[in-house]
């Protein structure tokens, strides 16, 4: 039997009650369920990229216990819900991560940049510290119109991405053009949208995230918006289950749920043929996240042509493209990123096109593709293959 | 209404030079300002002087005069030797108050903008900042400077009717050098300096200059991004051929390929060169903010829909490990044959 | 040990690209535009709660014009600043960088008791980078300007500050009480406490002075007190880019494009 090593007083970790009642409170007790049985450790995507997992038992652990988190671990976190559709006890671990990250800012414990994100939400209105007077600037040759609520249905809710970045903007025009062809009654909130703070859920600071998210909400109050289409699922997912905390009333949709159910409809004809053989990447605030896996796949199934072929690991299994939990305002050194290998999964379906539904999948997956210069992969958004065949 | 310590009326008709000293040697942006003033005073009739405050520097004097001063106001005194903010102003002042010049030119360097902020008070008179140009009104002898502001989205014209001197800093590069002329003649006038040790608060306690690169002043930035895949010796090369740096976006400063005092950006360095050439950039907004005031910007990206490429006056759509070798070896023989 | 007073002047400019020139009246047209707090100044802010972490003390913000700054500035008490001190009177109105800075040291000296004045390095609307030194001259104090770094001895009441120019730094020291401006981007300002945040929304932490309460020579404020004059006022003609496309393969390009950079050069 092996000899038992005195312990000293330092080998005592002191658990610190008001740091543990702070962390329950946060996190609606979520990691109480947790029985540490290490699954979270072993499904993490950090595993197939880094020699060393992240340790997510630990940090539920540490959540348990009221311990002092792992400062580095904490920010790799993409919340993309691996671990929790995997634990024997479905575990919010997202939501302990948020818990344990929304500690660390009132300690000043956070990454460089991310104080500098949330004051870009609230100087500029975006996370991207872009000039809030330019954020309808996407639209200037697009025909849409301003928001009223005696004509319109929806409100289409652009979001910070589509509205400020390059890449992203296609997708709004593509979107614009494809509900306009649907005859559907639709306005945007122009350069007073606001920002839907799911930026700073996602970096786990609830408090600022709840001021965004009352501020959003009354002004789609008096604007007499009750039905919202978004581009991102990111804001569809904060608008759905994290605003009904601070009692908004309006309905939310992710773009493709709507489409789907116009198409269900025969409201949106299409025409053109797309002959290519299309994969899709899920991404998890619209997947996993939400359970919407059939809208998208409903969607590309009815473009002629389409040959929809499936990554082996999709639907609920879909590897993460890296971007959520605040990882898009981060940088992830080269041989770490997620859409590294998951544009090696698309290649090895055959197909040339690979769609996904979500800005932040868009980006993270070219940008892995660029410096895979033999990859000939193209990535668009399910609304621009759409735009393509109207 | 505040009234400088002397009037349009006991002013003289003379533009007034500082003279920086920087490692040893006249600071160009204050040849610059020579030329400039050299031109103005030739069209007005007005007189050129060079203020020069330093410790054994009669050498920058003649230098001064050579460049197109008429006089040098001269303090060389061992309390000058480094530049404090305390002497220098004090040195300032009473050279200014024993003269009285109409006009007090000043290089927007760090030192320069100290001691205009600071003597502008102290005479009680206007002072306008980082002026992109200057021109004399000869009806009336007043200055008028063109300034900008809000980002560089408003240009102003400002001038001042009753306080004197009218001072301005001027950032380098904003005027060109003249050459000089050994043949030129001038005098020089020491300042009757009434200084001591116990004036100067300020204790220098470390300098180290030159150690580092600073990108705020090249006239060519070879700029890499992603694309260049971490070959900054290639974009090295064909800086040197221009006579430039390189500089680099965040991905391969954090990937350890370049130092983090090249990297060019909102949260980087902002550069204003003459010609700025992006390798394997995408163009992201935090990066362009870099580059935007270069009067020249060619743009090399394989992409064709990247974004850089509405920042650039040149798009080139290729491969960076083509299009740069070509350049540099054009370049490399324009100068064989220049060397031969 | 001496506790540590210090005070940041802090600037609420309109955001500069929403700025416009009345054709017209050739005045500036700031109407609905939104305000930030002067980025600059946001690091001289960080500048102070990082020596307040280190020191202790207290941090006053001192800032000069009309009653809606008010709300801007909150922001700083959220941040961790003690008391927000307000120079808002029409008198003011119309000041250049002279009476700017006059007005401002008056009210460092009615605050009173201040170790130390901390600026940005300049405002993203004027742009002269003056108050600094012009402050430090008006109140007859030390100035170090474009400081990365503050380190404070209480006892011996002397600032080093850490200026990185040319390529290079210098480390230089100075007798309190001081001014110093604070380089650019140098630090990270931190983001807003929200245990203060409702408190700083509340709270009556904020005091506004008029000419009454403060003494001032009438001669030396706003309009009076500038010598300065804009005789011209015009938008910067918009840099557009020629984003011209050049034509085939590596050697034919680079033959086009070395002549171009050339003639630049």
């Amino acid at each position: 039997m092996a000899e038992m090593r005195q312990r000293t007083r330092e080998d005592v970790m002191l658990i610190d009650d008001e740091l543990w009642e702070a962390l329950v409170e946060r996190t609606d007790g979520a990691a109480a369920l947790c029985f540490q049985c290490g699954v979270c450790t072993a499904t993490c995507p950090w595993g197939l990229v880094k020699h060393k997992p992240l340790n997510v038992r630990n940090m539920m652990h540490q959540a348990q216990l009221g311990l002092k988190g792992e400062a580095g671990g904490l920010w790799l976190c993409t919340t993309c819900a691996q671990c929790e559709a995997l634990c024997p006890r479905g575990v919010d671990i997202p939501q302990v991560i948020r818990g344990l990250r929304s500690l660390a800012w009132e300690r000043r414990e956070t990454q460089p940049g991310l104080p500098s994100l949330l004051w870009s939400i609230f100087w500029n209105n975006n996370p991207w510290d872009q000039p809030p007077s330019q954020r309808a600037a996407w639209a200037k040759n697009v025909a849409i119109p301003d928001f009223d609520p005696q004509v319109h249905d929806v409100l289409l809710y652009i979001g910070c991405t589509s509205s400020y970045d390059q890449r992203a903007q296609r997708i709004a025009v593509a979107l614009t053009k494809v509900l306009t062809s649907a005859g559907v009654e639709f306005g945007f909130l122009g350069d007073e949208e606001p920002c839907c703070g799911e930026a700073a859920l996602s970096v786990g600071h609830l408090d600022y995230f709840k001021e965004v998210a009352a501020q959003t909400a009354d002004l789609f109050n008096q604007r007499g918006v009750t039905n919202v289409v978004t581009i991102s699922p990111h804001c569809y997912d904060v608008f759905q289950n994290h605003y009904p905390e601070i009692g908004q009333g309006f309905k939310a949709q992710h773009y493709t749920q709507f489409i789907a159910s116009l198409l269900e409809e025969g409201r949106l004809e299409l025409h053109q043929s797309l002959d290519h053989p299309v994969t899709f990447q899920d991404p998890c605030y619209l997947g996993r996240i939400n359970g919407e896996y059939a809208a998208p796949r409903q969607i590309l199934r009815s473009i002629p042509g389409v040959q929809l072929l499936e990554m082996e690991l999709s639907a609920q299994d879909s590897l993460c493209c890296g971007g959520g939990g605040g990882r898009m305002w981060l940088e992830t050194p080269a041989g770490e990123r997620f859409s590294d290998l998951r544009i090696q999964q698309a290649s090895e379906t055959g197909a040339d096109l690979l769609a996904t539904a979500c800005p932040f999948c868009v980006t993270c997956l070219e940008d892995s593709i660029k410096s895979q210069t033999s990859n000939h992969l193209q990535v668009l958004d399910i609304a621009e293959l759409l735009a393509s065949v109207i | 209404m505040v009234a400088s310590l002397y009037s349009v009326d006991q002013e003289t008709k003379s533009i007034w030079v500082y003279l920086e000293v920087d490692e040893g040697q006249l600071a160009g942006v204050s040849l610059e300002l020579i030329a400039k003033g050299r031109q103005v005073c030739d069209e007005l009739g007005w007189n050129l002087a060079g203020l020069l405050l330093g410790s054994q520097v009669t050498r920058l004097a003649n230098a001064a005069i050579a460049h197109g001063v008429d006089q040098v106001y001269l303090g060389d005194d061992p309390l000058l030797e480094h530049f404090t903010i305390e002497a220098y102003s004090i040195a300032a002042y009473q050279a200014i108050m024993s003269a009285k010049p109409s006009v007090f030119w000043l290089g927007a360097t760090p030192d320069g903008r100290d001691l205009a902020g600071r003597l502008a008070v102290r005479l009680r008179t206007g002072l306008n900042a980082d002026c992109t140009d200057l021109d004399l009104n000869p009806e009336n002898g007043r200055l008028v400077c063109e300034v900008s502001g809000f980002g560089g989205g408003i240009l102003a014209l400002i001038e001042m009717e009753n306080h004197r001197p009218q001072m301005a800093t001027v950032r380098p590069g904003v005027f060109s050098i003249e050459q000089a002329d050994e043949n030129r003649t001038g005098t020089l006038i020491p300042i009757n300096l009434e200084l001591s040790a116990e004036q100067i608060d300020t204790r220098l306690i470390e300098r180290s200059t030159g150690d580092q690169v600073d990108l705020t002043g090249v006239d060519v930035l070879v700029a890499g991004g992603r694309g260049v895949d971490g070959d900054f010796g290639m974009l090295a090369e064909l800086a040197q051929l221009l006579g430039g740096e390189i500089g680099a976006t965040r991905p391969p400063v954090d990937e350890g390929h370049i130092e983090r005092e090249r990297q060019i950006g909102q949260t980087g360095v902002v550069t204003s060169p003459k010609v700025a050439i992006c390798c394997g950039i995408s163009g992201a907004f935090h990066f362009v903010v870099g580059i935007e005031k270069a009067d020249l910007v060619v743009a090399i990206n394989s992409d064709p829909r990247a974004p850089i490429f509405d920042h650039a006056d040149y798009c080139i759509v290729g491969d960076v490990h083509q299009v740069i070798p070509a350049l540099i070896n054009i370049l490399s023989a324009e100068q064989e044959v220049s060397l031969a | 040990m001496p506790e540590l007073h210090s005070v940041v002047c802090v600037k609420v400019v309109p955001k500069p690209e929403e700025i416009r020139v009345d054709p017209e009246t050739k005045l500036l047209v700031r109407g609905n535009t939104r305000s930030e707090i002067n980025p600059p100044d946001m690091n001289a802010m960080e500048m102070a709660l990082s020596l307040k972490d280190r020191y202790g003390g207290q941090i006053s913000l001192l800032s000069m014009g009309p009653s809606f700054f008010e709300s801007n500035l909150r922001v700083a008490l959220a941040m961790g600043a003690d008391h927000i001190y307000l120079l808002s009177d029409p008198a003011f109105a119309g000041a250049d960088t002279l009476a700017t800075t006059y007005t401002l040291a008056q009210g460092i000296r009615k605050i009173g008791d201040v170790d130390l004045v901390l600026c940005g390095e300049e405002s993203s609307d004027g742009a002269t980078g003056q108050v600094p030194p012009g402050l430090a001259e008006w109140l007859e104090v030390s100035q170090l300007t474009l400081l990365t770094e503050v380190n404070l001895d209480l006892e011996q009441k002397t600032a080093r500050g850490r200026r990185e120019i040319r390529g290079g730094y210098e480390i230089l020291e100075v007798h309190l009480p001081s001014v110093v401006s604070v380089k650019t981007a140098c630090n990270e300002p931190r983001f807003m406490d929200f245990q203060l945040r409702s408190w700083s929304l509340e709270e009556e932490r904020v005091t506004i002075w008029g000419v009454q309460d403060l003494e001032v020579d009438p001669g030396l404020i706003g309009l009076p007190g500038s010598p300065t004059i804009v005789s011209g006022l015009a938008e910067a003609p918009f840099r557009e880019r020629k984003r011209e496309f050049l034509q085939g393969n590596p050697q034919d390009i680079a033959e086009q494009l070395v002549p171009l950079i050339l003639k630049v050069i």
